[in-house]
């Protein structure tokens, strides 16, 4: 009994002991990995020497530096405004605020940042964050948008990183910066519309709608019935096409046919047969309802209750073409576009791809990550067909780049100024690479507003990538 | 060493209120005074009826409780307030205990086992009373541990579950004192590794099946573990056979793979574990607010009452030893770890010393379960394990625990007085 007590008595002891080692590497090892962590609420309340480090581009463009005065410049002006933000007397938005503690050099006078200094060369230079947005990606999508309100959003779909990230109307940072102006009266201009804003998001909904179909044993050629108008039970208005008449001959269409023109008809149909719970189903998956992470906060996209459209048949088959309270973020379009570019799983969006030393040494690199599976495999494959065809020969033609293989959908929704004009598409040489949302608010319709905005932005992605 | 610790305490608390609220209040004295009567008085306790006991024990145990109440003071004064009346609760039943022992000494605990066993399950089984009793089980963060009894308007809370842990390792001490020369024959052998009856293995299915139930039916992972653990090395160092360490390793992993996989709360526990980071926004949040806690850290700390503990959940329960990690730096952290490895081979010490083998046993299991509570804890807010929510003995807030592991001490002191005299 001795014995064995003996070894019980040296395995503890053996195990506390290890206990030490471990907590010594891990003490080392949060210190320097999560001491400037974004979510870590000590690092806002910490001290720091003076100075940034700068905010560049994937292609190595400054967005953001310090000037000789230590005042802090933002080169590119309005073309970043809603992702690097500013960082001015009345307050800090965007990159600059979530990015903080990353962007200096931390000193609170403790034996720890002295050790950390050390580590560092005892240079103590402030780091730069690397975005993941390539300029002339950003400047073409700002330029396509024209002034108009509304926004773009492209996403590397194999690994979620954010290529650019447009919000119109803009402001210049460099004016807040100033005090010239005050963010808080600009409410309009600083509004980010890519996340914060939610809209309907009319037809590019039905893409949801077929999914649920899908999901259920339908295939792209499943027929359904054409028809000028669809009353669904119980509701007091019908639902009618965009065209004002049948889609195709009449008689029927099959699912991608109903895809390519669009057919209201078809889907509020179809969102009655599936019902409530299966919309509001397939709708959750693809990430209504759910926080997206994303680097400066996003509003959450929403829809009616199953409960409730279970029991309200003509609030469903409004909600099946996009309408109704079926409210989305151009973002979450993006990321429900790029699931379907990735076989049906949308990747942790990110737009800081690493934190740098002024010399280029990698502090810091953002690890792509599946955030979450939106479609099966075997549902990603078969919209992404229909999807092509939808801009080889239906509402999305305008969407159409020479030498890439471009899939989408467009929308045109209800909106109090005018409908909002909506396309979401993926877009690569051979395989999807990219994805892509666009939104015109009250900018009329998706296949003639929208998708061009798209194309122009693929071109600039297809000459860079080529 | 004793008034040491005492001056320890006030000190510390001194130090928290001059730096969290500028000046020094009468906390100081109260949480001197407290620390230096109660553990004074077991002293004096331990000295009368068990003057041959280990003299380093009680120290060491006053000196964790006076690290633990100054950081649970730290991170909510009330809490810290509330705990020197557990621990004065503590220190009288301490005595109480060492009073009652000097009369017969631990050897009368032998007699009664059976009647330990059923008390321990019953003590198990009371939080699964329904709430509406005036003895009744109570919910808190998603676990059935806790009873409450209801007095008029008051309410007392109390985990029975922390009793039912000494009560089964006095039960099991006695059982396999005696029946230990019969576990150990192993007539039958596959390989390199001796079988035995397999009746015989009876024992180790039911403690396996009791530590299930406490998992499946009050959902606490860290209470079942420990109880399957402390058995399968009681049994081991019992009957020296390493069969009983293999089958209830593998009974233990089985377990732990079928919990994981079947119970949505382990299952998020292991998640929050392996990936805090990318869960940040539900499970993992506790688990990330840890190590952002450990990132302040450094050599010293952030000193006391300049870090911010609180903002980890539990932070005065679980995540004590993080908080005082914080504050105290890899100095403060290994110092306590050196602290328990020191009380842990004393215990060990004085179950090898032991004149029988239930006294041994029982000297092992006591400490066994302060050894394996303390691992499971450090290991899990340090993410060496899935974290399991069981108190660091002696230094986190719980009037429950602190009133069991100060009963552990007595018992162990006691046998360690009986095995010099």
């Amino acid at each position: 009994m001795k014995t064995s007590l003996r070894r019980i008595a040296a395995a503890l002891a053996a195990s506390l002991a290890f206990s030490g080692i471990w907590m010594t590497w891990l003490v080392t090892d949060a210190a320097s990995r999560y001491r400037n962590d974004p979510r870590n609420v000590r690092s806002q309340q910490a001290g720091y020497l003076p100075g940034a480090g700068r905010i560049i581009t994937a292609d190595r463009v400054i967005v953001a530096i310090d000037d000789s005065n230590g005042e802090r410049q933002y080169p590119e002006g309005v073309a970043y405004a809603h992702i690097v933000g500013y960082d001015a007397a009345s307050g800090r938005s965007g990159i600059e605020q979530s990015r903080y503690a990353a962007l200096r050099v931390r000193d609170d006078g403790s034996i720890t940042d002295w050790l950390l200094g050390l580590g560092d060369g005892g240079t103590r230079q402030p780091h730069d964050v690397v975005l993941t947005v390539h300029d002339p990606l950003q400047q073409v999508a700002r330029d396509a948008l024209g002034g108009k309100t509304g926004a773009v959003v492209v996403i590397d779909v194999a690994t979620g990183a954010v290529f650019a990230y447009v919000s119109s109307p803009a402001y210049d940072p460099n004016q807040v910066v100033a005090g010239s102006l005050d963010p808080e009266e600009s409410a309009d201009a600083t509004l980010d519309r890519a996340a914060d804003r939610v809209l309907p998001p009319g037809s590019t909904f039905k893409v949801i709608v077929a999914a649920a179909a899908l999901d259920v044993g339908a295939n792209p050629d499943t027929p359904f019935t054409d028809s000028e108008e669809y009353l669904a039970p119980g509701a007091g208005s019908p639902i009618r096409n965009a065209s004002d008449g049948f889609c195709s001959d009449g008689n029927t269409l099959t699912l991608t046919d109903a895809l390519v023109v669009s057919c209201n008809t078809v889907f509020a149909a179809l969102a009655v047969d599936l019902g409530g719970a299966s919309v509001v189903g397939a709708a959750r998956r693809a990430g209504f309802g759910t926080v997206i992470p994303w680097e400066t906060g996003a509003a959450r996209s929403s829809l009616t209750g199953a409960d409730v459209l279970e029991a309200d048949d003509g609030a469903l088959a409004q909600t099946g073409i996009g309408e109704r309270d079926v409210r989305v973020t151009p973002l979450l379009m993006a990321l429900i576009a790029s699931s379907i570019g990735n076989g049906g799983v949308a990747m942790q969006p990110f737009v800081v791809g690493a934190i740098l030393t002024p010399s280029g040494d990698v502090i810091a690199q953002t690890e792509p990550a599946p955030f979450t599976r939106m479609f099966s495999s075997a549902v990603a494959a078969d919209l992404r067909t229909m999807m092509t065809e939808v801009v080889t020969r239906g509402t999305g033609t305008a969407a159409q780049v020479d030498g890439l293989i471009v899939s989408g959908k467009t929308g045109t929704a209800e909106g109090s100024g005018g409908p909002h004009a909506w396309f979401i598409g993926i877009a690569g040489h051979d395989n999807p690479e990219i994805a892509i949302a666009v939104v015109v608010e009250s900018g009329g319709s998706g296949g003639r507003v929208a998708a061009p905005i798209a194309a122009e932005v693929l071109k600039m992605w297809r000459d860079l990538s080529g | 060493m004793v008034a040491l610790s005492a001056v320890i305490t006030a000190a510390g608390t001194a130090l928290v209120t001059a730096t969290t609220s500028g000046t020094v209040t009468l906390d100081t004295f109260a949480a001197g005074a407290v620390h230096l009567g109660s553990f004074g008085g077991l002293l004096i306790a331990f000295r009368r009826w068990a003057p041959a006991a280990s003299r380093l024990l009680l120290p060491i145990v006053s000196l964790i409780t006076a690290v633990g109440s100054i950081e649970v003071f730290r991170i909510d004064p009330d809490l810290g307030r509330l705990q020197r009346w557990w621990l004065v609760l503590a220190a009288v039943i301490g005595i109480a205990a060492m009073r009652l022992l000097h009369r017969r000494g631990v050897k009368v605990l032998r007699r009664y086992r059976y009647l330990f066993l059923v008390a321990s399950l019953g003590l198990l089984a009371l939080p699964l009373l329904p709430s509406s009793l005036p003895l009744g089980g109570a919910t808190v963060n998603g676990s059935r541990l806790w009873v409450r009894l209801s007095l008029d308007e008051r309410t007392l809370s109390f985990q029975p579950g922390e009793a039912a842990k000494v009560l089964i390792v006095v039960f099991l001490a006695s059982y396999l004192a005696d029946r230990r020369r019969v576990l150990a024959e192993m007539p039958h052998s596959v390989g390199p590794l001796r079988l035995p009856e397999p009746r015989q293995l009876l024992p180790i299915l039911l403690a396996f099946s009791i530590a299930f139930m406490v998992l499946v039916y009050q959902r606490d992972l860290g209470a079942s573990l420990l109880l399957f653990l402390v058995f399968v090395m009681l049994l081991y160092v019992a009957t020296a056979r390493a069969t009983y360490l293999v089958a209830g390793g593998l009974l233990a992993v089985g377990g732990a793979f079928a919990a994981a996989t079947w119970f949505s709360h382990v299952a998020v526990r292991v998640e929050a574990w392996l990936h805090p980071f990318q869960d940040y926004a539900t499970g993992g949040y506790q688990v990330a607010q840890g190590v952002f806690a450990l990132a302040e850290a450094g050599l010293v700390g952030t000193g006391l009452g300049n870090g911010s503990p609180w903002l980890i959940p539990a932070a005065s329960t679980d995540y004590v030893f993080i908080a005082i990690v914080e504050e105290t730096g890899l100095a403060g952290g290994l110092a306590l770890l050196a602290a328990y490895a020191l009380l842990v081979t004393i215990g060990f010490g004085i179950a090898l010393r032991a004149n029988d083998s239930f006294r041994s046993l029982l000297a092992a299991g006591l400490t066994i379960v302060l050894a394996v509570q303390t691992l499971l804890i450090i290991g899990g807010v340090l993410r060496m394990l899935p974290l399991t929510g069981i108190t660091l003995p002696f230094a986190s807030y719980g009037g429950s625990s602190l009133l069991v592991n100060v009963l552990i001490i007595a018992l162990l002191a006691r046998v360690s007085h009986e095995e010099r005299t």
